[in-house]
């Protein structure tokens, strides 16, 4: 059984878990850039948090299925259409053979998710099964889907009819609050306010996304020795903006790091999409361990099994 | 270990630097086989110790590394296996080499002999999947970035600036001027040890005949 993409939307990927013990070798830990989505979508259709879903920046997909099967669409809110006729996101999804789904594009935030009952088939690399689209491996032959594509479905158990609690659904605008706790080159940034907003810029994909703004003027040889990042991280480049780094991002660079986005917010980041507006608030590590601790507390009652 | 520095660099990570950055290899060995962290990443001045904020505050896991590394020895420290390598310095593999010979004032054949008679070690992994930074080339080598990258390198590809080779793992852009492709695969998915080189290895490049 199996879904075939009759529409490709734009750099679509399989995700699942994030690869773990693989930066030394240069290699990203990828997964969903909003890895909260993913797990509400993934609970309507009866999965674990981080069984094989796909990942759909700014919509615009449609597919049709060779199979009965339960699917349900999070994240980004965008029209659904279910054999034609309007359906809902944030619901468990009873989709007949030969029936087509679409997804309309998002008037706010990046990514819609699409999970199926039983998950999706996917390569296997480095024990993680998630698209790295800068190496070419994990998710579908390591690339984006494209018009054609068939994707198999492992056979799900039977799912009853659920839906997100409404305190679960993200709602997104065009302006972001995310936290941040200092990166090894804050000093650089030393008058960072709360008040002040950045704005993303076109520059986006799931390594990253350009944020322009007062951001201090890099001076001649400010470049850093190579050092680790991860995603979050907030560098600043040589022309005047930063880059907030996302799960496909490089593992080493050498700009300076001049913030963090703390675990717990990170998800937000993968909604992010171009002219959104950002505010950087600052916490300190011990607070934002905090953060996370109440964040995950607060969604294990929907999701036992979720971690950032 | 004494004179090392220990920072947060997140929420979520420890940075070790120690006093001498050759260090950082032994290190990264020893903090990879206690399994003690996510994430073990050299950079070239730190290694990055990745953990879980929900399983302690980043204040214990900083401590936790302090105590660790207090009782780490240095004395301890192993040097990395050799890993030989094989250099194609054609033509078609090589196109910068005759400009980099000449800029240095030597031939081809004196600026390949140099550089695979220094004593190069894989200083790190990063920047794209696979690409490994190898220090140790003779000092007295000169060699700068091109002027503007070329859109497409081919994978093995071996590219020189002053002090370091970068090896491609991938094919792909790159803006190092390229002295030849290594014959071995230093990437494969497919392979049961998909990665050739870890940081802290040492390279032994030999040339091939063409």
């Amino acid at each position: 059984m199996g879904l075939t993409v009759l529409k490709p939307g734009v750099q679509a990927t399989l995700q699942a878990a994030p690869r773990r013990g693989t930066r030394h070798f240069g290699i990203p830990a990828s997964g969903p850039a909003d890895p909260i989505s993913m797990a509400l979508a993934n609970r309507l259709a009866g999965n674990s948090s981080d069984t094989c879903a796909l990942e759909l920046p700014f919509g615009l997909a449609e597919f049709q299925f060779d199979a009965d099967c339960a699917i349900a669409i999070t994240g980004a809110f965008a029209r659904v259409e279910l054999g034609g006729a309007e359906a809902p996101m944030h619901e468990t999804l009873q989709v007949r053979t030969g029936a087509r789904v679409s997804i309309g594009a998002p008037e706010s935030g990046a990514r819609v998710y699409m999970a199926v009952a039983g998950g999706l088939v996917a390569d296997d690399f480095l024990g993680s099964v998630s698209t790295c689209l800068p190496a070419g491996f994990g998710g579908l032959s390591g690339r984006a889907l494209r018009v054609g594509d068939r994707l198999e479905i492992y056979t799900g158990k039977d799912v009853t009819v659920l839906k997100t609690p409404p305190e679960l659904r993200q709602t997104l605008s065009h302006t972001y609050a995310v936290r941040c706790v200092p990166g090894p080159d804050a000093g650089m940034i030393p008058d960072l306010s709360a008040e002040q907003e950045y704005t993303a810029t076109r520059r986006a994909d799931r390594t990253g996304i350009e944020v322009t703004g007062p951001w201090p003027e890099l001076q001649h040889g400010s470049l850093k020795p190579s050092a680790p990042v991860f995603p979050g991280a907030v560098q600043l480049t040589p022309s005047g903006t930063a880059f907030v780094l996302l799960p496909d991002s490089q593992t080493t660079g050498g700009y300076p790091h001049v913030l963090q986005v703390i675990e717990a917010d990170c998800h937000l980041l993968g909604q992010i999409r171009p002219g959104d507006r950002i505010r950087f608030i600052r916490r300190t590590p011990d607070q934002a361990a905090e953060d996370l601790r109440r964040k995950t507390e607060f969604l294990r009652k929907w999701l036992p099994d979720f971690c950032f | 270990m004494a004179g090392h520095r220990l920072f947060l660099i997140g929420d979520n990570a420890v940075a070790i630097q120690p006093e001498d950055r050759l260090l950082r290899h032994p290190l990264a060995r020893a903090l990879r086989a206690s399994q003690d962290w996510i994430d073990v990443v050299p950079g070239k001045q730190v290694v990055a110790l990745q953990f879980d904020p929900l399983q302690e505050l980043p204040s214990e896991a900083l401590q936790r590394a302090a105590d660790w590394l207090d009782r780490f020895q240095p004395d301890e420290i192993t040097k990395g296996s050799i890993v030989e390598l094989h250099l194609d310095a054609s033509a078609r593999c090589a196109p910068d080499l005759d400009m980099v010979a000449s800029r240095n004032g030597m031939t081809a054949a004196d600026l390949l002999n140099r550089v695979i008679g220094s004593e190069l070690i894989v200083d790190m992994l990063g920047f794209t999947p696979g690409f490994a930074y190898v220090e140790g080339v003779d000092a007295a080598l000169y060699s700068e970035r091109l002027a503007s990258p070329r859109q497409r390198l081919a994978a093995g590809s071996v590219g020189f600036v002053s002090g370091q080779l970068g090896f491609y793992g991938l094919s792909g852009p790159g803006g190092w001027p390229i002295i030849g492709r290594l014959t071995e695969t230093l990437f494969d998915a497919a392979r049961d040890e998909p990665f050739l080189l870890q940081e802290g290895q040492r390279i032994r490049l030999h040339l091939v005949d063409v």
